[in-house]
């Protein structure tokens, strides 16, 4: 399935030189994704280097550019991904955003919420898709095994296969956890919205595409304390999904107050808690599982009543 | 990071926000020291942070000197929902003709900022919606755009600030947006922002804000000099303190289990699982601590995170629960040797590897031979032993 961006198109990324930007440059090329620049204005002109394998070994030389304006002149890339560090990270997605870049994945933890605020309203007076931040970004799989997917971020290669499934997440780890129970039937695509109080793109938003998209047999869900992104979801499910959906749920024992980990996973004047959230996706008939692999369990069964 | 009330009030008085004379105080002494400068009546309030102090016996009227240590000797010691009280706060006693509420947060849904206001304060604002929803009202702020005094004045007019109130609301409203953004703070609530003054004398009344509440974003904290100022806010717990210093996320819980894991979806997963194998094995076995190592985790910051939750008198048994997505499992298994080895753990722990080189983690786990040490194959079943193990030592004195 081609989630936010055709397979194949031309992606940059943002703060390659650094030894995210190097590592996690080097895993999408071997997962094929068309990588054709980075941006940094202190090392514009030179090239990074990669070794990868992809069926063979192979290499890359990869022109390091200025500014995305430049990178976009040069290279028509039509999507970006940022491992740009919290300080620097509103001026390079603004950036990106007037280069007209459609699709900007952020896998920067640690922003101020007030920058991605920013950015991610300016982006939709742009029109122009931000995925996360602090999110591990998204992978489609190819419907045919000599192709190729998208990897835009560090969702690792290799844990799961094309199949039926659709999977949205505000987690990184859950999100390959479930990948892995999972793995029996496989994905047409898997999509990490992030673990921040305010992302670009929410669990409302994953459902509407693979709600979309004909390929997508149904839909793994899973979110966590903090704030109500998973009952909107559920409020949209009700009216417009067709799809079964089956959710997982972090944090039932999160004491009020105390951030678990992800800046936006915090229940807050008894609001955001797993129970609510629970509450609110069953009452419109979306099975909760207590476990990622009970919650896999409900998926198997919700696949083979809709196949029956 | 959530402020005390004497911390917030300091950000207000930066803004010009006007407030009562208050002074924090830390012993029975300061407390008394700070009411004879104050003056009588005053008021003793105990510094937490959390809602319904008042309730639960945090907030006292004293009339003289020993009506305000016998006041600060009780408040001081208080635990109020399991949150330990930090020094009180002596404030100014002023007379209270009305009272009213006003927020600015950050809105998740609506990914903006949210002005609330209503003219019945007081009470928490969740008790005030629920009673009188139709007097709260609500004004967006888009992250574009900014917050100026006629848009203020309008909200002001909205709310039902009496007419001799709305130049002075307009001007607060505008003054605590100034305090949300200059300090990258994600709510700032003045309830009550109360009128106070003497009926009868108009020239006496203005509005004071007599309480405050003001979360900042840790997330900028880099813009803010680390908030060292408000250190004293952070981190209570040393182990927690401790963690910070690693870079580690770190919240310290009431339980017997020591959960450590990467990712933070995948470590409160495993909080649940332990609390669900308590709540099924009936013993209450529940998590100790929270603890992310993070992605692509090295084997010093594994060794240092397990450490730190062994050094947790109150933990009884460890669960290690790793799925190697950009974390490589072996690099785990020798932190957790090299921990185990400083240490000399006579603790059990129990370790569940997917993922990423969980095969040769393994092979360097049963290479150590540790009796201590238990490898189970899914999150599940890691979680139950190491619930059972925790109380398994229990049994056994």
């Amino acid at each position: 399935m081609a989630l936010f961006l055709e397979e194949g198109s031309p992606v940059i990324v943002q703060g390659m030189t650094g030894h995210q930007g190097m590592t996690h440059t080097a895993r999408m090329l071997a997962a094929g994704t068309n990588i054709v620049g980075g941006v940094n204005p202190r090392k514009a002109g030179s090239v990074a280097s990669f070794t990868f394998a992809r069926n063979q070994l192979h290499t890359a030389d990869i022109p390091i550019y200025a500014t995305c304006g430049e990178a976009r002149e040069a290279t028509g890339a039509k999507a970006s991904v940022v491992f740009v560090p919290p300080k620097f990270a509103k001026e390079a997605i603004v950036e990106a955003i007037e280069a007209s870049i459609g699709l900007i994945v952020v896998v920067t933890e640690g922003i101020p919420v007030a920058d991605t605020a920013y950015c991610v309203e300016l982006a939709l007076e742009h029109g122009i898709r931000i995925v996360g931040p602090n999110c591990p970004g998204l992978m489609t799989l190819p419907e045919h095994s000599n192709e190729f997917g998208v990897n835009l971020g560090i969702i690792p290669d290799g844990i799961v296969g094309r199949g039926p499934l659709g999977l949205v997440s505000k987690s990184g780890t859950l999100t390959y956890q479930m990948m892995d129970e999972l793995k029996d039937i496989g994905f047409t695509a898997c999509l990490g919205v992030g673990g921040d109080p305010i992302v670009g793109t929410t669990l409302l938003e994953a459902l509407q595409q693979f709600e979309q998209d004909r390929a997508t047999e149904g839909v793994m869900m899973i979110g966590e304390i903090g704030g109500n992104a998973e009952q909107d979801a559920a409020q949209w499910a009700k009216d417009h999904m067709t799809k079964p959906v089956v959710a997982y749920i972090a944090g039932f024992t999160a004491p009020e107050g105390k951030q678990m980990g992800h800046a936006g996973a915090i229940v807050s004047g008894g609001k955001g808690t797993a129970q609510d959230k629970r509450e609110a996706l069953e009452a419109v008939g979306i099975p909760v599982g207590n476990t990622p692999a009970r919650a896999a369990d409900l998926m198997r069964e919700a696949l083979n009543d809709r196949r029956r | 990071m959530d402020l005390y009330e004497y911390q917030a009030r300091e950000l207000l008085s930066e803004q010009g926000i006007n407030a009562p004379e208050g002074v924090y105080a830390r012993t029975t002494d300061e407390a008394v020291e700070a009411a004879e400068r104050i003056g009588y009546p005053c008021v003793v309030k105990a510094q937490v942070r959390i809602g319904h102090r008042g309730q639960a016996g945090g907030v006292k009227l004293a009339g003289n000197r020993d009506e305000v240590r016998a006041c600060a000797q009780q408040i001081l010691p208080m635990t109020i929902s399991g949150h330990e009280v930090n020094g009180v706060l002596i404030a100014e006693a002023k007379n209270v003709l009305h009272e009213y509420y006003v927020s600015i947060s950050l809105d998740r849904s609506s990914r903006d900022f949210d002005v609330l206001a209503t003219a019945n304060g007081g009470t928490e604002v969740e008790e005030i919606a629920r009673e009188h929803p139709e007097s709260v009202k609500r004004l967006h702020i888009s992250a574009l755009e900014d917050f100026n005094l006629e848009a203020a004045r309008r909200m002001a007019q909205s709310i039902g600030f009496y007419h001799a109130d709305i130049d002075q609301a307009a001007e607060v409203l505008l003054r605590m947006w100034r305090c949300f953004k200059t300090n990258d703070a994600t709510l700032v609530e003045i309830n009550p922002l109360a009128k106070v003054g003497e009926p009868d004398d108009e020239a006496s009344k203005s509005l004071s804000a007599l309480d405050a509440k003001i979360s900042l974003d840790d997330n900028a904290a880099f813009r803010h000099d680390g908030w060292k100022r408000f250190a004293s806010a952070a981190t209570a717990n040393p182990l927690e303190r401790r963690a910070k210093e690693h870079g580690l996320h770190y919240v310290h819980l009431d339980g017997q289990v020591g959960v450590i894991g990467n990712g933070a979806g995948l470590v409160m997963s495993s909080l649940d699982a332990v609390h669900g194998a308590g709540v099924a094995q009936g013993t209450g076995a529940a998590p100790a601590n929270f603890l992310d190592i993070g992605g692509g985790a090295s084997a010093e910051v594994m060794s240092e995170s397990l450490s730190i939750v062994l050094s947790d008198p109150q933990v009884k048994s460890v669960f290690i629960n790793i799925y190697g997505g950009i974390t490589a499992c072996d690099q785990v298994a020798e932190g957790i040797c090299s921990a185990m080895d400083k240490l000399n753990a006579s603790k059990p722990i129990v370790v569940r590897f997917d993922g990423n080189a969980a095969v040769e983690g393994l092979e360097i786990l049963k290479a150590l031979d540790n009796p201590n040490l238990v490898v189970r194959s899914t999150m599940e079943e890691a979680a139950e032993e190491a619930a059972r193990l925790a109380y398994a030592g229990k049994e056994g004195k």
